[in-house]
């Protein structure tokens, strides 16, 4: 053993000792279960972009993995190891491979877990694998940075506070001007809210009228919300590089800030990834109950429309829509149903894709690929199926519920010269809100507030 | 009968069958010794759904061909799991039925039936065997392991067909071969892939229960009914 050990890289070490102790009973079953029966296979984009190439299959992937566990870990391999196709990893070079399978082969995007036969949850443990590497400092460089930033700065992008709450503030602005309301307030750090509003880093740096639009639905429905000055972050790296510690620290703060200012109910904007690890996975790896309600905007919205709290006409997006369902939402969120209703509520014209919900093909943009520039060719091959996808709708514009899907179509939209345009939910809300008396009650009130206050200066 | 035959039906079996169960039984105190990842989040999706049902869904997908994308297009491919499996449920109670009850044979609508499970089994063996080797996807992933159990099984269903009638007017050739492949079979599946069905129950039920807690599980392909708010 000590001679074998001796045979092996620091850093391979690392990953076989470690393993031991990630590995979870529901892990095991699936490292354990797999037939080869090769169920799989055609779910996987990467394969039917790629047909004849079986490197790209699910089940020849998961093996990559699955022999270190037979190796190390299973009785079996142990004593037929050849027989059941157990091996290790000895060099960095070895590592180096199996970074650009879990890393540049899989999105984790799940649509081979949900058709397995035995029920193998590929994306669980190829997500555990990315940990283990990203343990020891192998990992696309766009990963590391991405998790640095995150770790360090408290966001995925880097954004300073200053530079956060100057962006919030420049859409209050934009916010008193379009409801002609210089009273309109974005809150920050407003205790005691009904609502915390957590958002991605993105909105900031690249989507500020996300922020507006939302404001613009919660101003019309009268909601009392706030926006968090630290903590806001929903997006989280730790989901896609496997770093449970990361993970749990990133929806730690977030949960940390809600308590804080003892909001009633966090919101996540629309955010595949986000929400799955804000709403789903963070407690498991903050190890916290949370003791709040937390929902999609999504859902938020449709409650508005729903309770009358505001008004919409679909009239006022023209067109011709199709959804894109995000896969952290569809199949590891159950969010498929709210987002349908919501859209068919504010647009005339929504056509469906297929295959849709839980059996939709990923944007290729996820499982943190979009920060992956090494895999951007191989990327955008395996999105060929989705560009398929997306023109046999024979629509204008893609909606999507998740920041990171925006990104991945987006690219893949001008690979292949869709023309086809890409936007999310709360856009379309806010363009059909009914909001003109809003504004001409406000333009009357202030315009009377400042006839007052002119004459009482006179 | 040979006194070879008799101990190949009876003390060899009953002795196969204890170091089955004794693998067996070793394999599921490994398995369960792993821990158990706790799922913390609150319920997610429509709540039309839960744990429980998810998992009930999940065990049953089995029998709904109509539930996965995988199954669903390749009608021809689940059709062969279920005559595969069902073979291999008729040559399991065929070697209780010869040493036990063999007065149950005396019933050739019984032999028919046993015999017409175990050669389709038999023939769908085969064709697994060529698609493990001749498709590029699967052989790639194919273990000695793989070969070796679908190999091993698509003998003892021959096995099985020949045996069924228990008639060794003929010679004792067929039914000492199935009932030695028998004892093989019992002593190596709990170290082979064939063990799969130990773990079936364990890993649907704990997706299952995931996705059902989740809201992903009973799976949705046409409009659900409608938040109730």
């Amino acid at each position: 053993m000590n001679t074998e050990k001796n045979k092996r890289s620091y850093k391979a070490q690392k990953v076989i000792d470690r393993m031991g102790q990630k590995l979870t009973r529901q892990m095991v079953g699936s490292l354990t279960a797999c037939v080869h029966c090769g169920m799989c296979t055609d779910s996987c984009h990467y394969v039917l972009a790629n047909p004849g190439d079986p490197t790209f299959a699910p089940a020849y992937k998961a093996d990559k993995i699955r022999k270190l566990f037979k190796q190390h870990y299973d009785w079996t391999g142990k004593v037929f190891p050849k027989w059941v196709k157990a091996g290790s990893v000895y060099t960095d070079e070895e590592l180096q491979e199996l970074k650009d399978i879990v890393f540049g082969k899989c999105t984790n995007c799940r649509r081979c877990t949900v058709n397995c036969p035995m029920g193998v949850d590929l994306a669980t443990f190829n997500r555990m694998a990315r940990g283990l590497l990203c343990h020891v400092g192998i990992m696309p460089e766009g990963v590391e940075y991405v998790a640095k930033e995150q770790w360090e700065i408290g966001n995925q992008m880097g954004v300073l506070k200053e530079d956060y709450i100057e962006t919030v503030e420049w859409q209050e602005e934009e916010l008193q001007s379009e409801m002609e309301d210089p009273t309109a307030k974005i809150p920050i750090d407003k205790p005691d809210s009904n609502i915390v509003y957590v958002i991605n880093p993105r909105e900031i740096k690249h989507d500020p009228r996300s922020i507006l639009d939302a404001a613009k639905i919660f101003y019309a429905a009268g909601e009392d919300y706030t926006m968090p000055s630290e903590g806001w972050d929903m997006t989280n790296f730790g989901l896609f590089n496997g770093d449970d510690e990361l993970g749990g620290a990133v929806a730690g703060r977030v949960y940390d800030k809600v308590e804080e200012l003892r909001g009633k109910k966090l919101v996540i904007s629309e955010c595949g990834h986000g929400y799955r690890s804000t709403r789903c996975e963070g407690p498991n790896w903050a190890k916290k109950d949370i003791t709040f309600d937390a929902e999609s905007s999504v859902i938020t919205m449709l409650e508005y429309i729903k309770q009358g709290k505001i008004k919409v006409d679909k009239t006022k997006n023209p067109g011709s829509y199709t959804f894109h369902d995000s896969c952290n939402n569809a199949r590891s969120c159950g969010l498929t149903e709210e987002p349908r209703e919501l859209l068919s509520l504010v647009v005339e014209d929504f056509r469906e894709m297929y295959p849709n919900r839980a059996e939709n093909y990923c944007c290729t943009g996820g499982g943190g690929a979009m920060s992956m520039a090494e895999y951007r060719p191989s990327r955008l091959k395996s999105a060929k199926i989705k560009a398929d996808q997306l023109a046999a709708t024979g629509t204008k514009t893609v909606v999507t519920s998740c920041h990171n899907c925006v990104d991945g179509l987006t690219d893949l939209i001008g690979h292949y010269k869709l023309g086809m345009d890409v936007t999310q939910l709360v856009n379309l809300v806010a363009n059909a809100l009914v909001i003109d008396d809003i504004v001409e009650e406000n333009k009357k009130k202030y315009a009377e507030k400042e006839e007052v206050s002119s004459g009482s200066a006179q | 009968m040979s006194n070879l035959l008799h101990f190949s039906e009876h003390a060899l079996q009953e002795v196969a069958l204890i170091l089955m169960a004794t693998v067996y039984f070793l394999r599921i105190r490994w398995f369960m010794k792993w821990p158990l990842g706790k799922e913390r989040q609150p319920a997610t999706g429509l709540g039309d759904t839960n744990p429980k049902k998810g998992a009930r869904y999940s065990l049953a997908n089995i029998a709904m061909p109509w539930a996965m994308e995988s199954t669903r297009s390749k009608p021809f491919m689940y059709a062969q799991f279920v005559v595969f499996h069902l073979g291999v449920v008729a040559a399991i109670t065929l070697s209780f039925i010869i040493p036990y009850g063999p007065g149950l044979l005396k019933s050739s609508s019984l032999v028919a039936l046993i015999q017409g499970l175990t050669g389709t089994a038999c023939i769908v063996g085969f064709m697994r065997i060529i698609r493990r080797i001749s498709n590029p996807y699967i052989r790639a992933i194919s273990s000695p392991d793989d070969h070796f159990s679908l190999i091993l099984l698509t003998s003892w269903f021959a096995f099985a067909f020949l045996a069924a009638p228990n008639d060794i007017s003929g010679g004792e050739g067929f039914m000492l071969t199935y009932f030695l492949l028998t004892a093989f079979f019992l002593m190596y599946v709990p170290f082979s892939k064939i063990s799969h069905y130990l773990y079936y129950p364990f890993t649907r039920t704990y997706l299952g229960r995931s996705f059902g807690r989740r809201g992903v599980f009973p799976i949705r392909r046409k409009p659900a009914y409608q938040r109730s708010i």
